[in-house]
């Protein structure tokens, strides 16, 4: 990992992450004040990372900006941004507007929380968050957005309700599985009689967005994303919430819903009502492999890479739930302190299989394979790493061919898939994800 | 003295006055309705939608070259359309060297602190380290905006750090605020390697004026043929075998090409343009600084075009009979095989749009295939497109809509409706609001596909009528989602948010 620059950045700043959540939320419209570039940059930044997502109601290149040169760089942008957004209102249409700062209109200090209040207190659905590149990565884009969002366009003080819970954690388009994640843990929490606001799913409006506050719980599935925004809206909204890692498959889904279960005050015996039904299709459909995975051998040496979401989850889903050999995780997000990257540890530590991974903290794709070489040294009469398979991202191909394993793109970026509504979370996922991981072995049969 | 003894080079908006805010017709642009507006006051927009900056066409060329790192010297986000353009290097390295090779991009992430206290120092240690770690050959050091606002020299820090490493450090400005005009990314790229691997003074002088790079020598029959980002290699592949067919010798330039091998573009014979868009900036330079005269006029693009192009060629060494040999020989052949697709094109209303050159070199195509134009929507205007403008009013019967704008969806989602045009070409990323209209769509460009020279107008031809015998994908799009636009918009003068007013659609 170098102290000076990051290899290949498997994400884009801050500003593309929150331009990007913006457009998931219901009749979202991101409004950039920023050079002309930036949207474009993302829009190329998706078509290449986003499992060819591109866009939505009102993406990438059709999103409104403020387009400032030279001359507002001098002079400042305020006045540009009232114009732009009085524009914006007059021409497109939507439910709720964000204003979303980039490097340079930060650097030139325009009070963008002026402007938007401005309009805000004339009753147009507005919020604004600094969102500079230099701000960090497209993950903090996405909680800088949920906390303007949490502090200025949820109600305040509205009632709790005690079944109502909020779901989010994972980065629309920066998980080209944002979708299908979030769908499967909405069906599973509905299953456990709640009900669920997701923000960013078909199911959800503005309106119940609006009433987030009425929420008992929050559950983030993710203990890296939108952290600040889930303590932001305690802080706001008197609403605690529960953090955990992305469940992903049968062995991560069950303590998964056992923790909400005891955290929103659902009855053990619910809970584990909808364990035992979902087990039970999970291990039907998963009976009829059994030959075949052992006729051809499918157990495998695994590298995995990937954000701070997928390292850790698709680590435990190959030890844990299909009895993989993972040697090495390689969490790629450029962590500022080592507690950031301390659930990870934990999450690896506490394996069911007791599999002893190594986990690497490392920015750097092309310094993988170094880090596997430390502990599988190549030569004859050795004991190699393979039949080995590689999870990571579509970068990872090159570090697959070097191995010579099959590989399959599932963190940021995936350009050699196409994904609508796939997930890997809960118990469909895992099945999603074994057929995908078999599949990328047997192509050739 | 030639720009590139400048320490940067200067903006499009200056050196060409170009523009990006435009709404105007084709007569109007070509001047025969004789009112051409004053474009070179560019009418900003008071609503506009965001675009792209000569850093994504910068990082398209460099991205492409192969033994070469590219160094973004800006926030993480700068560069991260590298994404895509990685899927064009991978399939290109793959058709011309039988590998994929992803490109090798780095960021130097500048955070709060470095915005502060100032990123040279960063920068320095990101040029030793990737020295040491990838040994390239050469590394490009992309400049992004926040180092063009807090005053980072990286001029200054490359020149310090010559010496100490073995890559050759290319400086590369794109800070995106200072231009609209993102065609000043190929001065930006140009400006680079003319400054550091065409070094001025690094020539000798020859018997009879200027000579090649030192130690080389000039070679009568070699051409540099100027590719371009948005051309593949099946594209290159056409072109060669019409050059090869008139006895020249091709050097593909510089997309792809190694930076070490850059140097063989100062022992040509005559640089040939693709695309004037893209190259003038560097041709007026091989031609000032190395004596190597070139042709910038004209995109091989379509029958005619590609005839034009292929005879001024020729003209230059004298072999204008073999050059009238092979067009009325293409042309017959490429003429009898388009007959099986004519009836389904001829009358059909088209509307077109893209970077400026491309789109109006394809305007013609499609008329040449039968199709009718009824609207253009150019990304920026300057004066190189002049003549392509006229080309089109002359072939024209009625006056159309021409749009001068950075992309900018709202506008063409009012055209489109008013237009209800049968097919719709754009650029990459930018076919969804036609699609969502409901309207046939094809992509303007894409590596993978033939587009240039007979070839590409054949195989053009062969994937629109695929577009055109089933469009229901489109149809079903529009009848399930909305573009986020008003209804009152779609009533309003397509041209009310330019700030000088334009003509009314």
């Amino acid at each position: 990992m170098s102290e000076h620059f990051i290899e290949r950045p498997r994400y884009t700043c801050a500003q593309g992450g929150a331009a990007a959540t913006v457009t998931a939320l219901p009749g979202g419209i991101p409004i950039l004040h920023s050079p002309s570039g930036c949207a474009g940059n993302f829009a190329w930044t998706q078509n290449g990372g986003s499992a060819l997502q591109v866009g939505g109601y009102c993406g990438t290149l059709a999103i409104p900006s403020s387009s400032i040169g030279e001359r507002d760089v001098v002079f400042g942008g305020d006045s540009r941004l009232r114009e732009q957004i009085e524009n914006t209102l007059k021409v497109i249409e939507g439910s709720i507007y964000a204003v979303l700062t980039s490097c340079v209109t930060e650097v030139i200090g325009d009070d963008i929380q002026a402007v938007v209040g401005d309009f805000r207190a004339q009753g147009v659905p507005i919020i604004g968050a600094e969102t500079g590149g230099f701000r960090g990565t497209s993950y903090d884009g996405y909680d800088l957005v949920l906390q303007a969002l949490f502090r200025d366009f949820l109600e305040r003080g509205v009632a709790k309700r005690r079944k109502r819970v909020n779901l989010w954690g994972v980065v629309p388009y920066y998980d080209p599985f944002w979708r299908g994640n979030l769908e499967e843990v909405r069906r599973l929490l509905e299953a456990l009689g709640l009900e669920v606001n997701s923000f960013f799913l078909a199911e959800d409006s503005i309106d119940t967005i609006r009433q987030a506050g009425s929420a008992s719980l929050n559950i983030v599935i993710s203990q890296a994303y939108g952290l600040g925004a889930a303590r932001l809206f305690e802080e706001l909204h008197a609403t605690p919430y529960l953090s955990l890692p992305l469940p992903v498959g049968a062995g991560a889904t069950e303590p998964f819903l056992r923790a909400v279960g005891a955290a929103a005050r659902v009855s053990a015996r619910r809970v584990s009502a909808v364990i035992d039904t979902e087990h039970r299709r999970y291990y039907r459909y998963l009976e009829p492999l059994t030959d075949c995975f052992n006729d051809l051998d499918l157990q495998r040496y695994a590298v995995v890479v990937g954000d701070a979401n997928y390292a850790g989850s698709l680590t435990r889903f190959l030890a844990d739930d299909l009895g993989w050999l993972p040697e090495l995780t390689v969490c790629t997000d450029p962590f500022r302190t080592e507690e950031e990257g301390q659930h990870l540890h934990a999450q690896i530590a506490q394996l069911r299989s007791q599999y002893p991974v190594q986990l690497v903290f490392e920015t750097d794709g092309s310094r993988v394979i170094s880090h596997l070489r430390e502990q599988w040294p190549v030569g004859s009469y050795r004991n190699v790493f393979a039949p080995a398979f590689v999870v990571g991202t579509s970068l990872e191909r090159e570090l697959a061919a070097e191995l010579g394993a099959p590989q399959l793109s599932v963190s940021f970026p995936v350009s050699n898939r196409a994904v609508l509504d796939r997930g890997y979370t809960g118990y469909r996922g895992g099945l999603r994800l074994v057929e995908d991981l078999i599949g990328a072995i047997i192509p050739g049969r | 003295m030639s720009h590139i003894d400048l320490k940067t080079p200067p903006k499009r908006e200056d050196r060409l006055k170009a523009c990006i805010a435009h709404g105007g017709s084709i007569c109007e642009l070509a001047g025969r309705s004789g009112k051409k507006s004053c474009l070179q006051n560019d009418g900003e927009r008071s609503f506009t939608q965001g675009s792209i900056c000569l850093l994504l066409p910068a990082l398209a060329m460099l991205n492409s070259l192969p033994d070469n790192v590219v160094l973004l010297h800006s926030a993480v986000g700068c560069g991260s359309c590298s994404h895509s353009q990685n899927a064009n290097v991978r399939f290109g390295s793959t058709v011309r060297q039988g590998k994929a090779t992803d490109a090798r991009w780095l960021s130097t992430a500048m955070n709060e602190t470095d915005v502060i206290t100032g990123g040279e120092e960063k920068l320095e240690q990101a040029i030793i380290e990737a020295d040491q770690r990838y040994k390239p050959y050469s590394i490009t050091v992309v400049s992004g905006c926040v180092p063009g606002i807090i005053g980072d020299d990286i001029d200054g820090v490359i020149q310090r750090l010559q010496p100490e490493v073995n890559a050759r450090l290319l400086p590369v400005h794109c800070e995106g605020f200072k231009t609209k005009i993102w065609a000043t990314a190929y001065d930006a790229v140009y400006h680079g390697i003319g400054r550091t691997l065409l070094r001025p003074g690094e020539q000798e002088a020859g018997d009879n004026g200027l000579a090649p790079f030192k130690g080389l020598e000039r070679l009568p029959r070699t051409v540099n043929l100027m590719n371009v980002s948005s051309m593949g290699r099946v594209d290159e592949l056409e072109l060669e075998r019409l050059l090869k067919e008139l006895g020249l010798d091709v050097n593909v330039f510089p997309v792809f090409s190694h930076p070490e091998s850059m140097v063989k573009a100062t022992q040509a014979a005559l640089s040939i343009s693709t695309c004037p868009t893209h190259d003038d900036y560097f041709l007026s330079y091989l031609e000032e600084r190395f004596g190597v005269p070139a042709l910038i006029q004209h995109m091989p693009i379509g029958i005619e075009n590609t005839g034009l192009w292929l005879r001024d060629v020729a003209a230059r060494f004298g072999f204008e009979t073999a050059a009238d040999g092979i067009i009325a020989r293409e042309e017959r052949e490429l003429r009898d095989a388009l007959r099986e697709f004519r009836p389904l094109f001829e009358g059909k209303t088209v509307f077109i749009s893209a970077g400026e050159f491309r789109a109006l070199a394809t305007a013609r195509l499609l008329e040449e295939l039968g199709f009718r134009v009824v609207g253009i929507r150019s990304f920026h205007h300057d004066e190189f497109a002049d003549v392509e403008y006229r080309k089109l009013a002359q072939s024209t019967e009625e006056d159309y809509v021409v749009d001068i704008a950075n992309v900018q969806p709202f506008e063409e989602a009012n055209l489109l409706r008013r237009l209800k045009p049968d097919l719709f070409l754009g650029h990459a990323n930018g076919n969804g609001t036609a699609a969502k209209l409901g309207i046939p769509t094809h992509v303007i460009y894409n590596t993978g596909l033939a587009y240039i020279g007979y070839k590409g107008v054949y195989e053009l031809a062969r994937r629109l009528y695929r577009q055109l015998k089933n469009p229901i994908y489109n149809r079903n799009l529009a009848e399930n989602v909305r573009l986020p636009y008003r209804s009152e918009w779609y009533g309003a003068n397509p041209f009310a948010y330019i700030a000088s007013g334009g003509t009314e659609a």
